[in-house]
């Protein structure tokens, strides 16, 4: 049974004396996995510290599971560099994106780069993560990614796409209520129904963030920068999802211009009042 | 190829593009463009991307940073990025060329200083991310014969030279700098000096000539007898008994062979 319970809180650099010294009353945290592969770094150090304390979930980023090619040398060395990392880490949840981020030549660029739906992709993206799972020995979680551009050619709806992918490789899926808005809001389609078609019993986590709006030509987009307080509107959604799917552990992540420990610890108690109205009612 | 490597492709080489504004993206026929342009649609990830790399940069090359100022060193950092894409989701490994580029550089070629900081500072970030040295019984290195015997460096240790006081420059940069006078680079003498961490700090060490011959010896594994003759013809008066003891004291020499 997971020790991941609750709302637990993204682990950042500038909070790891908090965490070391003070142990601030939180059920669990989570840690992108990329910032310590080396080891030896200091921060792996201070990281080592702190998971004596807290359970973790490790969050991935680069494990780019949308390539089109699974034997990209840059890819599979990835791949290791992070089953080094989990395996010292032990880390109860691991996760990563629906997205790509390294083409099939080995040029990589940091960030969540969008797959177009279609059953060559949906096959792809099975492989790539039947490969990660059987490399790192355990199952991940797939995070439904924020979305700003559309394919022409992208026959199947996201949430399809997701719930395809379950039943291909029996991985879980990590629920950004955040992304479901952003990209509801960018797309025009009904976050709710997005909701309601998600398998239920597959959702292991719940991600809460905020987002920024930019104008593109005149429009109006939502973007996940991840550097803000939840919004209301995403708080709503929260709750629709609790309501839906159960109090499912839910993480409070805030990735740019972090703030102190105590506005993040706000939003937990936040999320938490949301988990235990709900939960009353029923 | 498959449609897929294709695309993939052709989104990385839109977002590396000098030309994505005025140029018609790649991708344009496979996006949906009814609302935003290609390139405005492009631009975003483009503009993600680029500043999450520009991000990792800033956290390795704070100082030279500082030396050129934000706005110019966020500039400078996406010329290079546009002509050395990443090839690594670990971000920790990018970056190395940062120092020959500025170099060769337009704008900032007058600042000669540079890149020699900004090996420096790689070399700092470097040394930060290596693993610790694992305990050593100095007592069995009496076992070995003294001919054979291979002294060896830290992983974290790098040694570097430059013409320019960079210590000085780092120094005078960092955020507890107390001092805040001129520096003259015009001094012609080579400065000599090793990083290394201990403990959970990164330190940076002046040495004169025989020391520094005397670690690269032992860098470059040659005998110990052989290191201590290199180093006495750099500088005969060098005491090899001290500098070894410092070194071992500070876990600079962390171990020996039987070469």
């Amino acid at each position: 049974m997971s020790d991941i319970n609750g709302v637990g809180l993204g682990l950042r650099h500038r909070h790891f004396k908090e965490f070391i010294v003070d142990k601030p009353d939180v059920p669990w945290l989570e840690i992108h996995t990329e910032n310590f592969i080396n080891q030896g770094s200091t921060s792996a150090k201070y990281l080592a510290e702190i998971c004596q304390n807290y359970p973790i979930s490790a969050h991935c980023v680069g494990l780019s599971l949308g390539t089109a090619s699974n034997a990209s040398l840059t890819r599979l060395q990835h791949i290791h560099d992070i089953k080094a990392t989990i395996d010292w880490l032990k880390p109860s949840l691991v996760s990563d994106h629906l997205s790509w981020s390294a083409s099939d030549e080995g040029h990589y660029l940091p960030d969540l780069l969008p797959i177009p739906y279609t059953e060559e992709a949906l096959n792809i993206v099975a492989q790539n993560i039947n490969q990660v799972q059987e490399v790192l020995r355990r199952q991940i979680l797939i995070e439904n990614p924020s979305s700003y551009l559309s394919y022409v050619n992208s026959p199947i709806p996201e949430w399809e796409f997701l719930s395809a992918l379950v039943k291909k490789t029996g991985c879980g899926l990590l629920l950004d209520i955040n992304n479901v808005h952003v990209s509801a809001h960018n797309h025009g389609f009904d976050a709710l129904n997005y909701l309601g078609n998600i398998p239920k019993k597959s959702v292991q986590e719940i991600h809460l963030a905020g987002y920024s709006i930019d104008v593109i030509e005149g429009v109006d987009m939502l973007i996940d920068t991840h550097g803000h307080r939840v919004y209301d509107d995403v708080w709503l959604l929260y709750e629709k999802a609790i309501e839906h799917f159960g109090a499912i552990p839910t993480l409070i992540e805030w990735d740019t211009d972090v703030p102190e420990l105590a506005v993040l610890l706000d939003e937990k108690r936040k999320a938490e009042a949301i988990i235990t109205k709900v939960t009353k009612k029923r | 190829m498959t449609a897929l490597a294709e695309l993939q492709r052709n989104f990385i080489s839109d977002c590396l593009s000098e030309n994505i504004n005025s140029k018609k993206p790649l991708l344009a026929k496979d996006i949906d463009i009814s609302l935003i342009s290609a390139s405005g649609l492009m631009g975003i990830y483009r503009s993600s991307a680029i500043a999450n790399i520009i991000y990792a940069m800033k956290l390795t090359y704070p100082v030279i940073e500082k030396l050129v100022g934000e706005d110019f060193f966020r500039a400078s950092c996406k010329k290079f990025i546009l002509s050395h894409c990443p090839k690594s989701a670990n971000m920790d490994d990018y970056g190395q060329e940062f120092g020959s580029f500025l170099a060769n550089f337009e704008p900032a070629k007058q600042l000669t200083y540079l890149k020699s900081v900004a090996q420096l500072e790689w070399y700092y970030h470097l040394s930060s991310l290596d693993d610790d040295s694992k305990p050593v019984d100095w007592s069995l290195l009496s076992s070995i014969d003294a001919l054979h015997v291979k002294l060896l460096l830290a992983p974290s240790v790098k040694l570097i030279t430059s013409p320019f006081p960079v210590n000085n420059i780092w120094q005078m940069n960092q955020s507890n700098a107390y001092e805040n006078k001129p520096i003259d680079i015009s001094l012609e003498q080579e400065t000599l000096l090793i990083i290394f961490r201990s403990g959970l700090s990164t330190k940076i060490m002046t040495v004169t000539a025989g020391e520094f011959a005397l670690l690269l010896s032992f860098s470059k594994q040659y005998y110990l007898n052989d290191a201590i003759e290199i180093a006495t013809a750099k500088d005969n008066t060098i005491s090899i008994d001290d500098t070894l003891k410092k070194f071992i004291e500070l876990n600079i020499i962390s171990g020996f062979e039987n070469g």
